[in-house]
């Protein structure tokens, strides 16, 4: 069955290089609108279906469930939660080795039903176990600019 | 509903950088299923094509661009595309076209260049999560799915020494395919002490960026009686769709799956799955996925699956192959390819024509899945001879 054959460099075949030159400017959305900029004010902002009583963070302008709209059912859900689960990534996303590895963690925000991902820090790879205690570290306030990297990482609490 | 049966199939070798462009892969693989059969283009009444994101060849609109090489001048054409889930997907909606009663033939075709993207092709799914909330965190395919391994290990208590026992089988299978690109045989230790990528996954976890093709060929039940003695049947489909936030479902089981085959085995009958079904085709792009997966088909109890794995349950001459071909861990993983391959695999094995891979048994029914999309797509197709 098999036909094809492989060829080891790229100089040893024609080729033309080419690309697709195209950049976006992403829209946060209505939802977006009221998450980012309260990131600004250091604080996570979810959305709550009374129906389902489900808790979304980060807010959303309905509920994926049943359809109801939630766009004024924002609450403040603070910035604490739990390590949900958790990796050591050792390279980018281009495939390059990265100097110091990063610890990327999926964190349960408490009392909801909505997660995050993001970077932890103050710790050792070692010492991080699904179910630890975290809390959101934000940059100096001059600084946030209504992004998910208004958080910088988060830390274990104490 | 008309019944609808496999009735030729061809396969590419799976390679990193091939010279053939995209066309030409689907036109090796298409030419090959229709000699298979000793059919002509003539005899196609429709075709569809299953190929994962653009950005992986590099051509805006692949659909319309594979278009030829697949074998649809002047015929009734659809492309499907469901990320990595599109492979086994592809069946489906052939068999769409045909159990309509709309065409009596249809070409399924799949296909998948990854190594036209550069630097690495890992850098096109940088832009498949969230725009604000994760692409500023540069993401990658394989940290989410360590995220997922953790989840799963941890929740069960599974050894990582065991899981890798996954790649040491499969790999193994492969050594027996012509189309494999990372056949071997190696031991537990080599997966383990492999280059760590994301903790708790290593390089050997992992399956390989590869170029390839696939193409079945289906028919309507009174035209596959005349090509073949030995149609192999479509008596089950399934797909279904998680949450779109992939961290909000549990990561430590495949809910995703669970729907799609209660689907597909409910069309096929199939009360016990893992009584009735004989062979399986679980997708195993990673070490712990084919384990997920085979608990997802209800092939294993939940939190089982290591254990029969460790007792051999699961080797080609066990209780219950699985991945028989060598899988996405041995043969390669041309996304889209990749899960049509394993369609193949089941079509071969159940025709009895799988030569040197031929599980023992005379297997009559077998399924395979395949996941994809962010991380929340189930497609499963159920095949008996």
């Amino acid at each position: 069955m098999a036909l094809i054959e492989r060829f080891q460099k790229t100089t040893d075949i024609g080729f033309w290089e080419g690309q697709i030159p195209m950049s976006y400017i992403y829209t946060v959305g209505r939802a977006g609108e009221k998450f980012f900029r309260e990131l600004i004010n250091g604080k996570i902002f979810g959305a709550k279906c009374e129906a389902c009583n489900i808790t979304y963070v980060p807010a959303k302008i309905f509920c994926e469930k049943c359809f109801a709209r939630l766009e004024d059912k924002y609450l403040d859900v603070g910035t604490n939660g739990k390590v949900y689960t958790f990796t050591q990534c050792y390279e980018t996303y281009e495939g390059i080795r990265k100097e110091k590895p990063s610890i990327v963690a999926v964190i349960q925000i408490d009392g909801t039903q909505g997660f995050l991902v993001h970077w932890l820090g103050e710790i050792d790879f070692e010492k991080v176990s699904i179910g630890m205690p975290v809390e959101a570290v934000f940059k100096a306030k001059k600084d946030r600019e209504g992004s998910i990297l208004d958080i910088k990482y988060f830390k274990p609490i104490k | 509903m008309r019944r609808v049966a496999i009735v030729g199939a061809g396969l590419t070798k799976f390679y990193r950088n091939t010279q053939e462009t995209p066309k030409e892969l689907a036109y090796e693989a298409t030419k090959m299923a229709l000699d298979s059969c000793e059919m002509k283009l003539s005899d196609i009444d429709c075709v569809v094509h299953g190929t994962a994101p653009d950005a992986f060849d590099g051509v805006h609109m692949k659909g319309e661009y594979l278009s030829d090489g697949s074998g649809a001048y002047r015929k009734p054409y659809m492309r499907h595309f469901v990320g990595g889930g599109t492979g086994v997907l592809s069946p489906i909606h052939g068999w769409f076209h045909v159990a309509s009663g709309m065409f009596d033939t249809c070409l399924v075709v799949a296909e998948e260049k990854m190594s036209s993207a550069y630097p690495h092709p890992a850098g096109a799914f940088l832009t498949i999560f969230d725009h604000t909330t994760e692409q500023p965190l540069y993401p990658t395919l394989i940290y989410i799915f360590a995220i997922e391994m953790n989840r799963f290990m941890t929740t069960h208590g599974y050894r990582k020494e065991d899981i890798a026992l996954v790649a040491v089988k499969n790999k193994k299978n492969a050594m027996d395919h012509p189309s494999a690109q990372l056949p071997a045989e190696i031991t537990v230790q080599d997966v383990l002490n492999s280059e760590i990528m994301a903790w708790p996954v290593n390089r050997l976890d992992i399956s390989p960026t590869s170029d390839g093709a696939a193409c079945v060929v289906l028919a309507a039940e009174h035209v596959a009686r005349r090509i073949t003695e030995k149609p192999i049947w479509i008596d089950g489909c399934g797909w279904s769709l998680d949450t779109a936030y992939w961290t909000t479902r549990d990561l430590y089981y495949p809910d995703y799956l669970e729907v799609a085959a209660r689907q597909a085995y409910k069309m096929a009958g199939i009360k016990e799955p893992s009584k009735e079904i004989h062979i399986a085709e679980p997708y195993d792009p990673f070490t712990y996925k084919e384990l997920h997966h085979i608990e997802g088909l209800m092939l294993a109890p939940r939190g089982k699956s290591v254990q029969m794995l460790v007792d051999g349950h699961f080797n080609r001459n066990g209780n219950l192959p699985t991945s028989p071909s060598g899988g996405l861990l041995g043969v390669g993983n041309p996304i889209a390819a990749a899960g049509l391959m394993k369609v193949i695999e089941l079509y071969l094995q159940l025709k009895g024509t799988a030569g040197k891979r031929q599980v023992p048994g005379n297997p009559t029914c077998g399924v395979a899945n395949a996941w994809g999309d962010l991380m929340q797509v189930g497609t499963v197709v159920v095949l008996r001879s």
